[in-house]
């Protein structure tokens, strides 16, 4: 087996340049849903990003505020940031109202990654729900340009409805494809839906994996990431082999404010991209 | 029909011994439907189960003058029906394959039968039939929660 090749780098930022936005500006948009948009941003000085799969931006709309976003792009062209943002507040309604030429702050990238490179060799099950196949985007990516280092790949992807699916080409592309399973499910169905409906767990069964072999990785509300890791941990998958994603308040993205403090961990610093093994404790404790 | 090579897919044949599964194999029969075809009716006489070798069955509640809805897929190895165990053995929802489908089918009637002489092969196929139904209801009440919508 070959090795995987070496993770970008990530050059290290002081506090000063950490807090301080890049001027970017959105180079394209597309309508993903009816509350969501993809938007490709390249910065002014002509700098690229580097960046890991899982990891965010802070991305702040001038005069109105700044939210971390995770990247849905890939790592191969760190010239084009590419997020996938879902109208749910004020800041996030108007990103998604940005169009082409728009300007923007960025700053990032932050936090941790998916263990794509410790996937080598193993099964890779992805099990994203709702919006959560946008960090995992990026894996998709990194797997499927080095597709020969892993063996089975799996996406299992649920979605509240046909309506909601995210980067529907891109999913026909990826199910076109003979080296990788896709399942996708919806909660609820409409008159012209002929997948499969119902939790991302009742696809488990159809996917292939190795639980002495694989790492999984979840992404989408925390409640199905529970489900989804007790389900995985009943097929034999130790939790330390599956990777969540978790959101917090983050502010200053650098571990210094406390806003996305998690137990005994800053989420925008010791995550997003956390071991189940870590914080499937926590995830039961409702003061936290 | 030879039941060997679905049972490590299946719950319910797992469970079975050697001879619990030959009695299964002696009520069995292949059953194939186009995409589209309907394997049984709501309200009609439960008789049958059936277990998904391959395709996919959608589970789907009608109202006059509106398409189905469909409120569950069931794929390999899936037990299609749980109303054959409980009286009145009535089915509570349409069942339709969204693709070419295989299945086995099994004599339910028969099936009752024998677990009604057999309390040991009763208690296995409840066993099967109540953990079915308790991963059923727990994905349902995930489902209800409407996790994906916004926050």
């Amino acid at each position: 087996m070959t090795s995987p090749s070496p993770a970008p780098s990530i050059a290290p930022h002081t506090v000063g340049e950490a807090m301080l936005p890049r001027p970017y500006r959105v180079s394209s948009r597309r309508m993903e849903t009816g509350d969501t948009v993809t938007l490709e941003m390249v910065p002014d000085d002509g700098k690229g990003l580097a960046f890991l799969p899982g990891q965010f931006t802070m991305v702040y709309v001038f005069g109105i505020g700044e939210v971390p976003l995770s990247i849905s792009g890939t790592p191969r062209d760190p010239g084009t940031l590419v997020h996938t943002v879902r109208s749910v507040g004020a800041v996030t309604r108007a990103i998604v109202a940005l169009e082409a030429g728009d300007p923007i702050g960025v700053r990032g990238p932050y936090g941790t990654g998916w263990p794509v490179m410790e996937a080598a060799g193993r099964d890779v099950l992805l099990v994203a729900g709702g919006i959560g196949l946008a960090p995992l985007r990026p894996v998709l990516y990194e797997v499927m340009a080095n597709r020969d280092r892993y063996e089975a790949v799996s996406l299992v992807y649920g979605s509240r409805s046909p309506a909601d699916l995210l980067f529907d080409d891109e999913l026909h592309t990826w199910r076109s494809r003979f080296d990788m399973e896709i399942e996708v499910t919806v909660d609820r169905s409409d008159a012209g839906w002929f997948g499969d409906v119902g939790m991302v767990t009742g696809l488990l069964p159809r996917v292939p994996f190795d639980p002495a072999n694989t790492i999984a990785m979840l992404c989408g509300p925390e409640i199905m990431m529970k489900v989804v890791a007790g389900e995985l941990g009943a097929e034999g998958l130790g939790a330390e082999a599956i990777y969540v994603s978790l959101e917090r308040n983050m502010k200053c993205a650098i571990g210094f404010c406390g806003h996305c403090q998690f137990g005994p961990d800053f989420l925008c610093r010791d995550g997003p991209v956390v071991p189940y093994s870590r914080v499937a404790d926590r995830l039961r404790v409702t003061g936290l | 029909m030879n039941l060997e090579a679905l049972r490590s897919s299946s719950p319910l044949l797992t469970k079975l011994s050697n001879t619990e599964l030959a009695f299964f194999e002696s009520v069995s029969q292949e059953v194939h439907l186009s995409s589209g075809e309907v394997l049984f009716e709501e309200g009609s006489q439960a008789d049958n189960f059936f277990i998904i070798s391959q395709g996919k069955v959608g589970l789907e509640i009608t109202t006059p003058g509106k398409p189905p809805m469909i409120i569950q897929t069931l794929g390999p190895g899936d037990l299609v029906g749980l109303s054959w165990f409980f009286p009145p053995y009535r089915w509570n929802w349409h069942a339709r394959a969204m693709a070419d489908t295989s299945l086995v089918a099994f004599d339910a009637v028969a099936v009752r039968r024998k677990c009604e002489e057999n309390r040991d092969l009763a208690l296995e196929v409840l066993g099967v039939v109540a953990s079915e139904l308790a991963a059923r209801l727990h994905r349902t009440r995930i489902q209800l929660l409407d996790l994906y919508q916004a926050p």
